[in-house]
């Protein structure tokens, strides 16, 4: 009895263990530079990372499918990016504080277009 | 006088014919009268106490819930892990028009991502999720037989800048991931 418990103690922390390893920063320089950095949920963000924030030009990639290719301020999409729906449809404009603000065009996956100015992710008609 | 006097000669008759019956045809009226007590007495409090049909009616729906749940459970292990999708272009597991109403109906999870996918486009949502700790109210996963399409989405409520406000945010499922032990949503399309 005692043996099953400690084996299962033994498991718990190496799997514990083993997820802990499975998130940071894989690549390159994540402070200052260029790195690639994986989440545990295996989210990656690889690009440009001031201060340990990521900041320049990136991309992040969630695992349900949405790529966001574009500029980033304090760890947020901000400036110019495009972002890839996970069926195909994209936005492609301006970003300020992780959502669509400014200029652009969403085109949905049949190749219909909206384009025109936006604001926290609503179009403005 | 005389009809009460015919009754219980009559009856003296019966005991009489009673106590000369064999042995072995007592006891076996005795057990078929016991039998009967018995199934008297559940009957009595069966509807005193019992629901009858209706318990009938509710254990039916049970066993058929278990069923059903037995059989996409077989489906959902059947499965191949990882990102299953409704649709062309990708080069996930694409699930026919069956699989894709049988993962609908089996899946009753929305992580995260999917959330924060469908949140792009629904900032008051956003906000909401992202003031109250990224809790969520209630999640939901729904197959539309009119539309033969599975919808899903979450409500998100909580104090915004003073306001008590609730938030409803739904669409097509479009994807789902497979672990091998469940189904979740991972892509909602609410535009």
């Amino acid at each position: 009895m005692k043996k099953l418990i400690f084996f299962i103690l033994f498991s718990s922390l190496i799997t514990s263990l083993a997820s802990a390893r499975s998130t940071g920063c894989k690549e390159g320089n994540c402070d200052n530079g260029y790195g690639k950095w994986v989440y545990t949920d295996k989210t990656t963000y690889e690009g440009e990372w001031v201060a340990t924030k990521k900041h320049g030009q990136g991309t992040e990639t969630w695992p349900n499918g949405y790529i966001y290719k574009g500029e980033f301020k304090e760890s947020q999409w901000n400036g110019i990016g495009i972002l890839f729906f996970p069926d195909g449809s994209t936005y492609e404009g301006e970003w300020a504080n992780g959502f669509m603000n400014g200029q652009g065009t969403f085109t949905w996956s049949d190749g219909k277009q909206k384009k025109g100015i936006w604001k926290n992710g609503s179009f403005q008609e | 006088m005389v009809n009460k006097k015919k009754v219980f000669g009559k009856m003296e008759v019966s005991k009489n014919s009673f106590k000369t019956l064999s042995e072995p045809v007592k006891q076996f009226g005795g057990l078929v009268g016991i039998i009967i007590l018995i199934f008297l007495t559940f009957f009595v409090l069966n509807n005193i106490f019992g629901e009858g049909d209706e318990l009938v009616a509710k254990m039916k729906i049970e066993e058929e819930r278990i069923a059903e749940e037995r059989k996409l459970n077989k489906l959902i292990s059947s499965l191949p892990s990882g990102v299953l999708v409704s649709f062309d272009g990708t080069d996930n597991f694409k699930l026919s028009d069956e699989l894709y109403e049988a993962v609908c109906k089996a899946t009753k999870l929305i992580p995260q991502r999917a959330i924060m996918g469908a949140n792009f486009l629904n900032f008051r949502a956003h906000e909401i999720y992202t003031i109250n700790g990224n809790k969520i109210d209630e999640t939901f996963v729904k197959w539309d037989d009119e539309k033969n399409k599975c919808f899903a989405g979450f409500v998100v409520s909580g104090n915004n800048v003073g306001v008590d406000e609730t938030v409803k945010v739904s669409g097509e499922a479009l994807s789902f991931l497979s672990t091998g032990i469940d189904t979740r949503v991972y892509f909602i399309k609410n535009f």
